[in-house]
């Protein structure tokens, strides 16, 4: 690889870094907090690349054929045209539902937790939106008296579930994508023509624990009084 | 590229450079073409949910790592351009033996992660520096930085003997390997590659630029192979099997070994992870956090870059039954 090609590689890498840290897309592979970073590396990046291409060009007006092809980079720097053809060919989006169907089960629960109270309706409604992993926190402690009288509201996209019903779910990052891990609640209800990956808003009642079709642990449920499609967020991932 | 065979006129030397210059930069014509085709041509595999799931790992991995290695190729530049040797040989004890434990806690004080630690202790060696004491660094720089602790009593909120554990036992790493490549390590395991070497009349500046254009070639294109690799085991291996054996004391410590192994996760965010994984013991969790920064795919790829792959072949195993014995034996006082 020589050095005009060398510059070329690393320009379009921070091109495409540059990209995804300025528009929201950061978000399907990374925490929201991380694009400071992202914009430091595009930012070094693309500096390199163009002082090494002022360089060049000022070597060739005074034809300095050693600054033209100094050395060449090992052939392994040719991977880094990788992640931006992958960014500009499949632009993956953020995990959904077939992240979830590969799931484990949820982190195991403390015994005998007392569900704390889940307060007031949101304002000028009779229901209480909870995030989807404080429901099903709840909802498996074995005290369900917070939710006696209760209408709750949670908003996901849909995956499928074996054995009835469907599942509204969310992937919790910690990092970035690679450690993403599913939070399932199941909606006891006929998922009608609902396509996975849709994002929901689902309002309904707590409904005793289920047992996962295959792998047997209890699984949240919830019973739904209405469900209805809404446009997905900016930042798909709860951290 | 013409395909007559022209004798070469004499005295025109500069003809085979240019010509081989001008081929890499064919080929990337090329690869530019064929994407912008396939751009528009969008084949139905590019939307295969596995496909599409396997990419968001793949640049995930890649984007959570760039700037880490952006900030340890720059600090590796900065120490190849501007640090003279004699200040390593002035700070370090002669005796490689005495180097390994200064140069083990000097880990702390670079705040970045793994990727960042790689190109550093390469430039470490390429300074003279005894490579013992560049392992201890390599091994205790993403494990023991404040960046990292400060995460991992975030993660295990009040739990700080999991922060001490972690310290201890990851110190512990990077000393037994600096002191057995003391006893047993071949300098001929050992390839670290010329860096960029200051052409006559260069200014510091292109020599720092030109040092910092070729670390993220070339690292950077590990980090590559890093990625894939973990991208690929991240959605083809399920994930299932990891709880069928958390309640065995035996089969947990070595599954969590594995996963922090296959999973790459950045050092400053593993601990969260392992904090996610409830249902295993301490101990096993404890082994997560001290084997992630030591031994990972994506680690074990910029270290056959850097060092060589007859390094990375003896290096990363004997390092990761360490790291395991370590932080069993650390999570038993402790824990």
């Amino acid at each position: 690889m020589d050095r005009m090609t060398q510059h070329a590689v690393l320009l379009l890498l921070g091109a495409y870094v540059l990209q995804v840290a300025i528009t929201d897309a950061h978000l399907a592979y990374v925490q929201g907090g991380f694009r400071p970073f992202l914009l430091i590396a595009a930012a070094v990046l693309i500096a390199v690349a163009l002082l090494g291409l002022l360089r060049a060009w000022r070597g060739r007006r005074a034809a300095d054929p050693e600054a033209a092809h100094a050395h060449g980079a090992p052939r392994v720097a040719w991977l880094l045209v990788a992640p931006a053809a992958v960014l500009a060919l499949v632009a993956p989006p953020a995990l959904g539902s077939f992240t979830v169907a590969r799931q484990t089960p949820p982190p195991e629960l403390p015994g005998g937790v007392t569900a704390t109270p889940i307060g007031p309706d949101d304002p000028g409604q009779e229901y209480r939106t909870l995030p989807l992993a404080g429901y099903q926190l709840r909802a498996l402690s074995g005290d369900s008296s917070a939710f006696e009288g209760r209408r709750i509201r949670l908003t996901g996209f849909v995956s499928p579930r074996e054995g009835g019903g469907w599942y509204v779910s969310r992937i919790a990052i910690s990092c970035c994508a690679a450690d993403a891990i599913g939070i399932t609640v199941v909606v006891d209800g006929d998922r009608g023509d609902l396509a996975p990956d849709q994002w929901v808003e689902v309002i309904g009642t707590w409904s005793p624990p289920m047992s996962h079709p295959s792998g047997g642990w209890p699984e949240a449920v919830i019973a739904p009084e209405s469900v209805r499609p809404i446009d997905r967020p900016a930042d798909t991932y709860v951290g | 590229m013409s395909s007559t065979p022209l004798p070469p006129a004499p005295g025109d030397v500069a003809v085979e450079p240019r010509r081989r210059g001008s081929r890499s930069g064919d080929v990337l014509m090329v690869v530019l073409a064929a994407m912008a085709v396939l751009h528009f041509v969008r084949p139905a595999v590019f939307s295969e949910p596995a496909v599409q799931a396997w990419s968001t790992v793949f640049v995930a991995v890649c984007l959570q790592a760039l700037p880490f290695l952006v900030l340890g190729v720059l600090l590796s530049a900065a120490i190849s351009t501007f640090v003279p040797a004699s200040f390593f040989s002035r700070v370090l004890p002669r005796s490689p033996v005495a180097a390994v434990p200064v140069a083990g806690l000097a880990g702390a004080v670079l705040p970045g992660c793994e990727c960042a630690s790689v190109p550093v202790a390469g430039s470490l060696v390429r300074r003279g520096v005894t490579p013992a004491a560049a392992l201890a660094f390599l091994l205790s720089a993403p494990a023991i930085n404040p960046v990292v602790l400060v995460a991992t009593a975030v993660a295990f909120p009040g739990e700080p003997q999991m922060v001490l554990a972690r310290f201890v036992a990851s110190v512990l790493v990077a000393l037994v390997m600096g002191w057995l490549w003391v006893s047993f390590g071949r300098g001929d395991w050992l390839r670290v590659r010329e860096g960029h070497v200051a052409a006559p009349g260069e200014s510091r500046l292109e020599s720092f630029r030109s040092a910092v254009q070729h670390d993220l070639l070339h690292a950077g294109g590990f980090l590559v192979v890093g990625g894939l690799t973990a991208a690929t085991l991240n959605t083809v291996v399920p994930r299932a099997w990891l709880d069928a054996v958390a309640d065995s004391p035996v089969l947990s410590v070595l599954v969590l070994a594995a996963l922090a192994v296959v999973l790459a996760v950045c050092s400053e965010a593993d601990a969260f992870v392992a904090a996610s994984l409830v249902g295993f013991s301490p101990t096993a969790r404890l082994v997560f956090l001290v084997v992630g920064p030591a031994v990972d795919v994506k680690l074990i790829a910029l270290q056959a870059g850097t060092f060589g792959p007859r390094f990375a072949a003896r290096f990363a195993p004997v390092t990761l039954v360490v790291a395991v014995l370590a932080a069993v034996g650390v999570g038993a006082v402790l824990l």
